[in-house]
């Protein structure tokens, strides 16, 4: 436990010190000011008389939509957009932790605690889930609590949409962390990782690759690759699914299905397992 | 004295990049050090002594051999629990401050806060460093980064120092109080320190034992006493010194230098340096001073490496 909390401290000011954390939440701040200032709502005795979008008037369909209806379809919509927004941002602010941790003069302080491999890198990546899902919470939250304060709307199902964000961040940062353990380049971490996360909306369309392609071998390799891979596209889907919930269609429901999340997290474990081997074998 | 270091036949190769050859960086290698002790270790860059270091420390795995600290192989986490370490250019995150710093290490040596709370400010004293404790490393020199990394290896109270170049980048002044707070370690709390160093005169007021290195291997071990004693050359002061004193004492075998006035004899046993102060004597000499030479450390050093060298250019021939 002290392992943990002393690699939390130190992944935490480390953000702080070299402006990662005022960076991180500066960015998501900007984008919670401009949600904020884009809606803007006429409530009425307690019905949505008006509302206007980025300084558009909103067709109401002589006022047909209720506002439950326009806060379950904005929320919906942007939860795509915050899928990308909070997976990107984390990444590229926690790719650094293992490259960094092993530099030379670096590694020799921290591996000369009596302290195992395993557990330092674990603890480390701990500490950059950590970082990145601060930011999940501070971005989805205040959002959430916006649409509440301006129209008395609760949807829950946008926050605990935020949890399948943070497992595609945490498949990502464990992929970000095996790269790191081999390569100990930050870039090369960062440009992988993002590799991996459009690779995986590719290979969404795995079955029009496979019909297209000339080979058996080449089709099955691309079956092989699509569930070897983090579901990426799927798992976005997922998101609109889960805060969308019923009001839905039926075709983008089904996203909501075991397969994708259990083939992804076993990628992000295997990530971890093969990051921990190297890293114990490795010579400093 | 128990070990507390015991390394016995350790080896380590190395393979080059697509593992074609293989680099020979220990060849078995035997010493133990014991508790209380400052050992030094000493060789020309690329003899293993810090392949020695990062074995005990268990960042670097010894192809063969064993190693043990505090009696567990390097292998087991816990045989650093007892351990401090200080790296050549070691790098202590510039972000955090000198308390900081210490608060991490020692957590992660599994000190407890409070431990940590009450250990910082006396060990920040201690290193000089009290009035910088909540002051960037960035902001720090590199004599004061050198004694923040000292501090760092301290903060646990360890049984076991590591020290590899602890006084690189450190004034006279600051050389010494670190000189005097290893001894005063090992004296007062027994600690037994491992000093990784190329500043010999360093080496030679600091430790009690010392390995010399060359390729892989030991070439001398000893106390400093020994391996700087040589019982064999003398400095005799005496009046007169002329040429036919020297022509007396070289036809009796003896190597003789004429230094600044005195001369330095080179004789194979003590009852041959009595004949030579006979034959003084017989010629009405009077003699004033009769002192055995000790060469430093650096003496030792050199010749190792130049005889190193020699048999290299011999084989090369």
């Amino acid at each position: 436990m002290k392992v943990l909390v002393a690699n939390i401290e130190d992944v935490m000011r480390e953000a702080a010190a070299r402006w990662t954390l005022i960076a991180y939440f500066f960015l998501s701040t900007i984008f919670i000011i401009i949600f904020a200032s884009a809606i803007n709502l006429d409530i009425v005795d307690g019905a949505l008389a008006g509302a206007k979008l980025f300084g558009r008037e909103v067709d109401m369909d002589n006022n047909t939509i209720s506002i439950e209806k326009l806060v379950l379809g904005f929320e919906t919509g942007f939860s795509v957009f915050l899928y990308f927004l909070c997976t990107f941002l984390a990444i590229f602010a926690t790719a650094h932790l293992v490259p960094r941790m092993q530099e030379k003069g670096t590694i020799d302080l921290y591996l000369s605690r009596p302290v195992s491999r395993v557990k330092l890198l674990l603890s480390r990546y701990v500490a950059g889930l950590i970082l990145a899902g601060s930011n999940v919470i501070y971005l989805m939250g205040t959002i959430w609590l916006i649409v509440v304060w301006k129209t008395g709307v609760a949807n829950p199902r946008f926050l605990l949409g935020g949890l399948i964000i943070f497992l595609v961040i945490a498949v990502l940062l464990a992929f970000a962390f095996l790269i790191g353990v081999f390569t100990s380049s930050t870039a090369v971490s960062i440009m992988t990782t993002y590799g991996i996360f459009f690779f995986g909306l590719m290979l969404a369309a795995h079955e029009q690759i496979e019909a297209a392609v000339s080979k058996q071998w080449q089709a099955s390799t691309i079956k092989t690759m699509y569930w070897i891979f983090p579901k990426t596209a799927e798992l976005g889907q997922a998101v609109v699914a889960f805060v969308g919930g019923a009001e839905l269609p039926e075709r983008v429901l089904r996203a909501l299905t075991p397969a994708p999340f259990l083939t992804t997290a076993a990628f992000g474990a295997g990530c971890l397992i093969l990051a921990s081997w190297l890293f114990t074998r490795k010579e400093f | 004295m128990t070990p507390l270091i015991e390394v016995s036949g350790l080896r380590k190769q190395y393979r080059s990049s697509f593992g074609k050859s293989k680099i020979t960086a220990l060849d078995g290698i035997d010493f133990t050090v014991g508790e209380g002790e400052l050992f030094g270790l000493l060789g020309p860059n690329g003899a293993g002594k810090t392949t020695t270091v990062k074995i005990l420390l268990g960042l670097t795995h010894a192809t063969a051999g064993h190693a043990s600290v505090c009696g567990l192989p390097v292998r087991d986490p816990e045989s650093r629990r007892s351990v401090g370490y200080l790296p050549e250019g070691h790098k202590i995150p510039n972000y955090l401050t000198a308390r900081q710093a210490l608060s991490i290490f020692g957590r992660m040596s599994g000190m407890s806060s409070r431990a940590i709370a009450q250990r910082i400010p006396a060990l920040l004293d201690q290193v000089r460093l009290g009035q910088w404790a909540d002051v960037r490393v960035k902001k720090f020199s590199k004599g004061m980064t050198q004694r923040l990394g000292l501090a760092c290896a301290l903060i646990h109270s360890p049984k076991v120092l590591l020290l590899d170049e602890p006084t690189d980048g450190v004034d006279p002044v600051g050389r010494r109080e670190i000189r005097d707070l290893l001894r005063d370690e090992a004296k007062t709390n027994g600690t037994t320190v491992l000093l990784n160093s190329h500043l010999l005169s360093e080496i030679e007021l600091t430790c009690d034992r010392v390995a010399v290195l060359r390729h892989g291997k030991v070439a001398a071990f000893g106390s400093v006493e020994e391996l700087t004693r040589t019982t064999a050359t003398y400095k005799m002061v005496a009046t007169p010194i002329d040429e036919s004193l020297v022509s007396a004492f070289r036809e009796s075998g003896a190597g003789v230098e004429r230094v600044n006035g005195h001369m330095v004899l080179s004789v194979s046993d003590l009852e041959h340096l009595n004949t030579l102060v006979d034959q003084l004597r017989a010629r009405g000499g009077v003699l004033s001073e009769l002192t055995p030479v000790r060469s430093t450390l650096e003496d030792v050093f050199v010749d190792l490496v130049r005889a190193d060298m020699g048999e290299s250019v011999g084989a090369h021939e």
